[in-house]
């Protein structure tokens, strides 16, 4: 068996830790990406602009400013709002009217959307949800009857209402008011 | 001289590291495409929790804040029928028929993924103010300069340029065979042709 002399050892390890250190970081930083994005999204100048911590927010309509999400649909108008379950559950409610497309979505702190809820599936009912952190609410406040109770898989997240607006300024004397709805408040 | 030199190796390692992430998330061709009909790919676990963590970081880095494929599906076009990538001073003509979902748009974004900043703020075509012809097709052009008799997305500037084409609600059959859809064309035209 023929025994690698020092040097070669030597470079061997450090070829080696280099290697790791490349892959490492590399993992580290796709792991990281949307986690840091979300911590922009929810803590950066846009949020502190709309104080949206528990409080729902209603930014402008999409135009070619609109620069805090990539790729924003023009279709679509916004209402927005960080929650933070850490100190108790919080109150989700909104009721539209509306016939034509809008949904309410939750996006946890690494990025995922856990739950949406739209026109169809409210089936003309207003949403009226209580999101709780996944040590659940035994030790808070009694849900009323009727509320749907949704598990947040992070203590703070994000929420997206989206209403469809196929021409804004015809239709913004209806859509206004009907995104404008939405509570997002600690209980 | 031996310790700066192990500095600089390292450093080198972490942005060897850096660099091979963000190339996998916004460059490796493989990473927004898992289905392509025409010119259009979609990425089906867009916005999924079930997401693996190279399709969650590359979703929050190119669409954050996507719903899943259930609610929307989301197809994008980098290049045209011909192969070439998309440029805002190129005019294309893009022809369809409308897809199988409750409602549907396509957007016109400039390649760091924002609106481009349009006259009249045009910025989409969809299902509400498309017209469709007797054919039940719907077109319109994009480009720097309107084309008459169209419903044109101005995209002003020389630089990349790529469409999205959103559906909102699919259909069971699409939502289950996504390649199914009759993919819009995106003919150049003019000077690009």
């Amino acid at each position: 068996m023929t025994q690698m002399s020092t040097r070669k050892r030597l470079w061997f390890y450090r070829v080696l830790t280099l290697t790791a250190t490349a892959a490492i970081v590399h993992l580290l930083t796709v792991w990281a990406a949307p986690r840091l994005i979300m911590r922009v999204l929810m803590d950066g100048p846009m949020a502190h602009a709309l104080n949206m911590q528990n409080q729902a927010a209603f930014p402008l309509p999409v135009n070619a400013a609109s620069r805090s999400v990539v790729m924003p649909s023009p279709d679509m108008l916004y209402s927005v709002c960080v929650y933070d379950v850490s100190a108790g559950p919080v109150q989700i409610k909104a009721n539209p009217g509306l016939q034509t497309y809008w949904s309410v979505a939750l996006y946890s702190a690494n990025s995922d959307n856990f739950f949406v809820l739209n026109d169809r599936k409210a089936a003309g009912k207003p949403v009226d949800l209580w999101l709780v952190s996944e040590r659940g609410n035994s030790d808070g406040p009694v849900v009323p009857e009727g509320v749907q109770v949704v598990v947040s898989p992070s203590t703070k997240g994000f929420l997206l209402m989206r209403v469809l607006t196929g021409d804004y300024e015809a239709e913004k004397s209806v859509l206004e008011p009907a995104r404008r709805t939405l509570v997002c408040n600690k209980v | 001289m031996r310790i700066a030199i192990g500095i600089a190796l390292y450093l080198s390692a972490v942005a060897v590291g850096l660099g091979s992430a963000w190339w996998v998330l916004t460059k490796a061709p493989w990473m927004n495409a898992t289905v392509q009909t025409g010119a259009w790919k979609a990425n089906l676990r867009a916005g999924s929790p079930d997401a693996d963590m190279y399709t969650r970081a590359s979703v929050a880095l190119n669409a954050l804040l996507a719903l899943d494929r259930d609610e929307t599906l989301y197809f994008v076009a980098t290049h045209d029928d011909t192969g070439k990538s998309l440029r805002s001073t190129c005019t294309y003509r893009v022809e369809g028929i409308p897809p199988k979902a409750r409602w549907w748009s396509i957007t016109a974004y400039a390649d760091d993924k924002f609106l481009f900043d349009a006259p009249g703020g045009h910025y989409s075509l969809n299902g509400s103010t498309a017209t469709l012809d007797i054919n039940g097709r719907f077109s319109f052009t994009t480009g720097g300069q309107e084309q008459p008799g169209t419903h044109w997305l101005p995209t002003p500037g020389d630089r990349g340029l790529f469409l999205t084409l959103r559906l909102y609600n699919p259909e069971k059959e699409l939502q289950a065979a996504p390649t199914t859809m009759a993919p819009p064309t995106i003919t150049p035209t003019g000077a690009c042709a």
